[in-house]
């Protein structure tokens, strides 16, 4: 049976990475604004797979089990690292990750597991929550 | 702690003596997700977050970065005993270099030095496709431009199928797709690889 849509009203779980764009070193300088246009490193924006048809023809995250309601630019998500207590708003402001590329990958914390790339982060953000060199990070989600 | 008395705490710290500057770090745990969870964090949408930095190191004058944002802002980043530093792993302050690339996370004080608790020389996160594996070398495309990734004996370790890291990397294959986390050679299009994420076939 498919799961149900994640609405992410009630927090859900999912592994996080991080991206780079606008202004930028290095390879990120050809990133670019993202595909709202206005993305930037130091500001708290996260990519989400289900911005628009065209975004969730890339992303699939329904290939990986995760029907993902569709949230578009400047929607505000609430984040939290599974083993920390901050908790952050971010704002939607390109899409990705690629989910279908990592199904089924996992992380965990304390005892606490996330499955499945569903949300990025500017480093910005992604710093309020756990090391860049980290790569990966479990969180949980709520609008 | 309050945002508002870790501020006033480093401030005390960074620019009470010259001889007592203590880490931002000393606040508590070095875990990123500890020493930063003391809070909720939430800016205007496109709001520029004060406490993070991102740009190129311009100067080095004792223990402060003086660094030039990719939005040409300048920042002026204190290293304290007790700022982690990165660069392809966990290091010191001296291997930071004038031209390196650099996030930093810390608290923004009053009078716009960024106090760091954390900086990363030259990371970067990049999305790829496996084009050849050489003796010690992956070619990756990125977005259609190609990246020399260089594999570091000793460092470079591989993670399939979020399995934990190891130093094999026989599982990587051409045509497949991987995420790597590396430090950039400033100025190429070369970087050194920490870890790289692959599925397994």
């Amino acid at each position: 049976m498919a799961s149900p849509p994640v609405e992410v009203m009630a927090p859900t779980t999912a592994e996080a990475s991080w991206f780079c764009c606008g202004p930028a070193f290095g390879p990120c300088g050809t990133a670019g604004g993202g595909a709202c246009g206005t993305c930037k490193s130091a500001s708290l924006h996260c990519a989400w797979p289900n911005t628009s048809d065209a975004c969730f023809d890339i992303t699939r995250p329904d290939k990986c089990g995760d029907d993902l309601l569709r949230r578009t630019c400047g929607h505000q998500f609430f984040v939290k690292h599974l083993c920390g207590t901050t908790e952050i708003a971010v704002t939607i402001r390109d899409c990705g990750p690629q989910t279908d590329l990592w199904c089924g990958e996992r992380r965990c914390c304390g005892g606490n597991c996330a499955t499945n790339r569903l949300i990025d982060f500017t480093p910005a953000a992604f710093t309020r929550l756990g090391s860049l060199s980290a790569g990966i990070i479990p969180v949980s989600i709520r609008s | 702690m309050e945002n508002l008395g870790r501020r006033k705490f480093l401030t005390s710290a960074v620019l009470g003596t010259a001889t007592t500057v203590v880490g931002a770090t000393a606040l508590g745990s070095l875990a990123p997700e500890t020493a930063f969870a003391d809070d909720k964090w939430m800016l205007e949408p496109d709001a520029v977050d004060p406490d993070f930095a991102e740009g190129r190191i311009t100067g080095i004058q004792g223990s402060m970065l003086m660094v030039t944002g990719s939005d040409r802002t300048f920042h002026r980043i204190q290293v304290t005993g007790g700022t982690s530093i990165w660069k392809l792993r966990n290091t010191t302050f001296d291997e930071a270099e004038v031209g390196d690339g650099l996030y930093a996370r810390g608290a923004r004080m009053p009078d716009g030095v960024l106090a760091a608790d954390a900086i990363w020389l030259n990371i970067v996160n990049l999305q790829t496709h496996i084009v050849a594996i050489n003796r010690d070398v992956l070619h990756l495309d990125h977005h259609g431009h190609r990246i020399v990734g260089h594999v570091v004996s000793g460092t470079t370790a591989a993670v399939y199928n979020g399995t934990p890291a190891i130093s094999d990397l026989s599982l990587l294959q051409v045509g497949k797709h991987a995420q790597v986390i590396g430090a950039w050679r400033p100025d190429t299009n070369e970087v050194d690889i920490a870890t790289v994420y692959a599925a397994a076939a």
